[in-house]
């Protein structure tokens, strides 16, 4: 019997050791395959990074038209902070006649330029002296760092800033270990005494109220494990904590937790990591953050969307003041700062001063990007693209859509938001993209009009028709007279087309320049008729119209569809005197690490005749002053000479207008989204948007030169006539060199033969 | 016969490239003076220290004769020839000088795009500084951009208000990107146009060398 039991015991043993070994054997496997995991995850990129969108860098030098309220307001966008005496990257001050600002570093794609402290002395016309404030010695050109406008994340997707611990003030892991977990240091990625602690704390309370994990364990669960609650999964998480800590120090397992943190969310982006979240609240650098901020960055660790400062401010403000108390405690800020600190607001940047603020100019960024890059390679890569961004023309161009649409509706008796407007401005020399509004609500990613609405254009195709006859210098110049009389056609398919004028009257007969310029139909489909639809749709295309249009004559009059932006592009052409730029957003493409990818470099192509362009542009002169567009000058000043031309399409359905400056091509576009007609047409719709925007971009006027194969002639608009100073209301016209008129009008005749005799003087003594 | 046109035409290639390189030269040698009415006086540093703006390769310099100062024999057709500028200082301001100088520098070290990205800066500060449009058309030469240096000196030419330097320069960017484009007939025009240039120039030259 006895012997029995030994017997029984030694197979029980023998089971319990097998037993063990096994388990043993097993939970090593079990522990190899996390451990492969955790390395195969730390090894190499931990993260797919979004790429980053880069606005334009403002450029400091003397010269630069920039006031001190322009200038403050500049450096506030940037989220640079103004103090009595500037200290540190990203602070200011600045009085109405000198600014003295401590930039911020930044690597730019051509190299990498310090922080610098300037010393900038302004004039109410702009910047006249950049000083290095510390040496004394004058700078000619200073760009500052440029803004982030935006990044390009998966959809669904996880966004973040990477930071490296070295760059992080110490007051934010210093602050994180305070708060989140105080053994950080010591433990072996899990605290006994912290699992203690939370279970007493749950079994007094009945159920669970406090976590136990440690920093370790919290970036385990975000970095591998599903949200999930169980004790398997637990007993996982404690697991890889150790494994983890096994294999890396410290400083590594903050530096990943600062980058994986989930700080918020912002509609279907996810904000990870602080260097994103101090962006994301306030609009600046980690590394410029103060201890109030701080604190509200490490409190919302807990609960981002509990804590969410923009939703919640109370409740974040009551968190952020715990989390300083503590700072107080641990002696990361003394008495007097925590008393200071508690009195501030949360400090938020406004949400649209964020980073993803210009969403239909990213769209155009991802689109013009699109043939180049794998999205992958856009969303996981970290590419940091600098973008032809121009904050100053986009605010200006934002800001004059949403308010004019307000403004029209209210003069047409119309719901509120029933409009909807978009707009784009480029450079003239170069094409490049400025500002870009894709609808009323700028700051919402949805229909961008600006690309892809494609409408009727209306009126704006006339200058093409003119330019076409203008290439003809031998038929037609500025002074041609054109009938304005009734047109019926009867088309290929046997419909018959009549046009009218807009006004529904007749004219009388209208030199060329004048029938553009109020933008006569019937003047405009005669001349139309004269130089043939192919040839006319031939401009268009050459001017960088890509659409498929048919060749008949309603194209004169503009029936054909094209997004604002397409428009901009056939607009800059003219604007470029016929060197046509492809437009683009971009001018440089660089890894994270800073390497250049891409350029986009300056293209310039003459496909328009600078001559007829010079002539056409000078009618479109016209339209300003004495024409359709004429109440811009309600708004520009007098003095700066701009281009244009109004569109109206049937029924009023688009209200257009497009011009230019010798700087600046602007387009603005109001409509319906339904079609449904509204009452405005391009001069009361879209004329005072595009006034305002260009006076508030400051554009400089056209040069009135005619180039070399252009020349004057004072010449009588009635008869299209060889004119001069005995002629009332004659005008100096330009002409093709050798074309302009030769036959006197009659008003020139009396003095004629005496200016010959002048002119064969003149000729006689030179 | 056409073979000696075309050895005519190196020889004068070489000549006007010569001439052309002895302009940037010539023009550091003369005191600059401050270009911008904002740039104060008392401010020495703008362009003080501007290199040339030419090419660094060392060339006999042109003697260039100031209107009258000869002697009656030179023909009076010298006074027709306007008084254009020769360099981007005379026109340029302190920042765009400044920008122009560091495309010089990375044109010099090779570094084409480089130098591409400061012009296109110094563009956007004076879109329509044809010295600056003439040297981005060169660069785009030296980066075998060969299409986009023909234009973009086509676009300089057309702001360039009849300037004869600048005509110049940008003729011959086109010619040599014609010619590498396997043009010669284009090259030859090129070609023709420099040659109409260099006459307009020659009055002012002939009174110093006159064996």
């Amino acid at each position: 019997m006895k012997a029995f039991f030994i017997k029984i015991r030694y197979v029980v043993v023998a089971a319990l050791i097998l037993l063990i070994s096994a388990a043993v054997i097993g939970f090593s496997i079990y522990l190899t395959s996390l451990d492969k995991e955790i390395r195969a995850r730390f090894a190499g990129a931990r993260w797919a990074l979004p790429a980053q969108v880069y606005a334009a860098p403002l450029e400091l030098y003397p010269g630069q038209a920039l006031d001190s309220a322009t200038l403050k307001h500049e450096l506030e966008r940037l989220g640079y902070r103004e103090q009595p005496e500037p200290q540190g990257p990203g602070t200011f001050a600045i009085t109405k006649d000198q600014a003295l600002i401590y930039t911020r570093a930044f690597n730019f794609w051509d190299g990498a330029q310090p922080e610098s402290r300037l010393s900038v002395r302004l004039a109410p016309a702009g910047i006249t002296e950049v000083n290095d404030a510390v040496s004394g010695k004058s700078r000619d050109i200073v760009r500052l760092d440029p803004m982030l406008i935006g990044s390009i994340y998966p959809q669904q997707g996880e966004d973040r800033v990477l930071v490296k611990l070295t760059d992080v003030p110490q007051m934010l892991p210093r602050g994180l270990v305070a708060v989140e977990d105080r053994s950080f240091y010591s433990h072996y990625g899990v605290s006994i005494k912290g699992i203690m602690r939370a279970a007493f704390a749950n079994l007094m309370a009945g159920h669970a109220v406090e976590g136990a994990s440690t920093i370790t364990q919290q970036l385990v669960k975000n970095f591998f494990l599903t949200p999930e609650r169980s004790l398997k999964r637990k007993f996982k998480e404690v697991c890889m904590a150790l494994l983890l800590e096994a294999h890396y120090s410290k400083d590594e397992i903050m530096e990943a937790y600062l980058n994986e943190v989930h700080l918020g969310q912002d509609g279907n982006r996810a904000v990870h990591g602080f260097g994103l979240g101090a962006q994301f609240y306030f609009n600046k650098p980690l590394s410029e953050l103060h201890p109030h901020e701080f604190a509200l960055l490490v409190g919302l660790v807990k609960g981002p969307s509990y804590y969410n400062p923009r939703r919640n401010p109370e409740r974040a403000k009551a968190r952020r003041d715990l989390v300083l108390q503590i700072f107080n405690d641990e002696g990361l800020i003394d008495d007097a700062e925590y008393k200071s600190a508690v009195e501030l607001p949360l400090g938020l940047a406004g949400k649209s001063d964020g980073v993803a603020r210009y969403p239909a100019f990213v769209d155009l960024v991802k689109r013009q990007l699109k043939g180049q890059y794998q999205d992958n390679d856009l969303t996981n890569e970290g590419l940091r693209i600098f973008t032809t961004l121009d904050p100053r023309a986009q605010e200006a161009l934002e800001k004059q859509i949403t308010e004019g649409l307000p403004v029209l509706e209210g003069q047409r008796k119309m719901k509120a938001g029933a409009l909807q407007g978009a707009g784009v401005i480029t450079s003239v020399d170069g094409g490049e993209v400025l500002a870009l509004v894709g609808g009323r609500e700028t700051r919402y990613a949805g229909f961008n009009r600006a690309l892809d609405s494609r409408r009727s254009i209306g009126s704006l195709a006339k200058p093409f028709v003119y330019l076409t006859a203008l290439q003809q210098p031998q038929q037609f110049n500025l002074t041609t007279i054109l009938p304005d009389d009734p047109i019926s056609l009867t088309m290929p398919n046997k419909d018959v087309w009549e046009p009218h004028n807009y006004d529904r009257q007749n004219h009388g007969p209208q030199p060329l320049y004048m029938a553009l310029a109020q933008s006569y139909n019937l003047p405009t489909v005669a001349l139309g008729l004269r130089v043939g639809a192919t040839e006319v749709r031939k401009t268009m295309q050459l001017a960088g119209y890509s659409g498929n249009v048919l060749p008949v004559p309603s194209i004169f009059l503009g029936s054909l569809d094209a997004a604002p932006v397409e428009v901009a592009q056939m607009y800059a052409t003219l604007a470029a005197s016929g060197y046509q730029s492809p437009l683009s957003a971009i001018r440089e493409v660089e890894t994270k690490e800073g390497q250049p990818l891409s350029r986009f470099p300056i293209k310039v192509k003459q496909t328009l005749p600078e001559g007829p362009v010079y002539l056409a542009t000078w009618a479109m002169r016209q339209v300003m002053t004495l024409g359709t567009g004429r109440s811009a000058y309600n708004v520009i000043s007098p003095s700066t000479i701009v281009a244009g031309k109004t569109g109206t399409t049937d029924e009023m359905r688009d209200a257009w207008f497009a011009g230019f400056s010798a700087d600046r091509v602007a387009v603005i576009w109001v409509g319906r989204d339904d079609f449904r007609p509204m009452g405005l047409s391009g001069a009361t719709g879209a004329l005072p948007i595009w006034s305002k925007v260009m006076r508030d971009i400051g554009v400089r006027g056209l040069d009135p030169l005619p180039p070399a194969d252009v020349e004057e002639q004072l010449t009588d608009t009635a008869t299209g006539l060889k004119a001069d100073a005995g002629c009332t209301g004659a005008m100096l016209v330009p002409y093709i060199r050798g074309y302009a008129p030769t036959e006197t009008a009659p008003c020139a005749s009396i003095l004629a033969p005496v200016n010959s005799a002048v002119d064969w003087l003149k000729g006689m003594l030179q | 016969m056409t073979q000696w046109i075309k050895v005519g035409a190196v020889v004068l290639t070489l000549v006007v490239a010569g001439c052309q390189t002895a302009r940037g030269r010539h023009e550091s040698n003369v005191p600059p003076q401050p270009t911008q009415p904002s740039a104060p006086a008392s401010k020495p540093g703008y362009g003080v220290v501007t290199p040339p703006l030419g090419e660094p390769t060392p060339v006999a310099p042109t003697t260039p004769v100031a209107p009258g100062t000869d002697s009656v024999l030179a023909p009076p057709t010298e006074k027709v020839l306007p008084n254009f500028p020769k360099s981007a200082d005379a026109i340029s301001g302190p920042a765009v000088l400044s920008l122009l100088r560091s495309a010089q520098s990375a044109r010099a070290a090779g570094q084409y795009a480089q130098a591409a990205g400061s012009l296109e800066r110094a563009l956007r500060i004076e879109p329509r500084n044809y010295f600056v449009w003439s040297t981005l058309a060169d660069t785009y030469l030296r980066q075998k951009s060969y299409d986009q240096a023909e234009s973009v000196a086509q676009k300089s030419n057309s702001i360039a208000r009849g300037n004869v330097y600048v005509l110049q320069e940008n003729w011959r960017v086109i010619r040599d990107s014609r010619t590498a484009r396997n043009n010669p007939a284009g090259a030859a025009e090129a070609q023709s146009r420099i040659d109409v240039i260099q006459q307009m120039l020659q009055p002012a030259v002939l009174p110093v060398a006159p064996q």
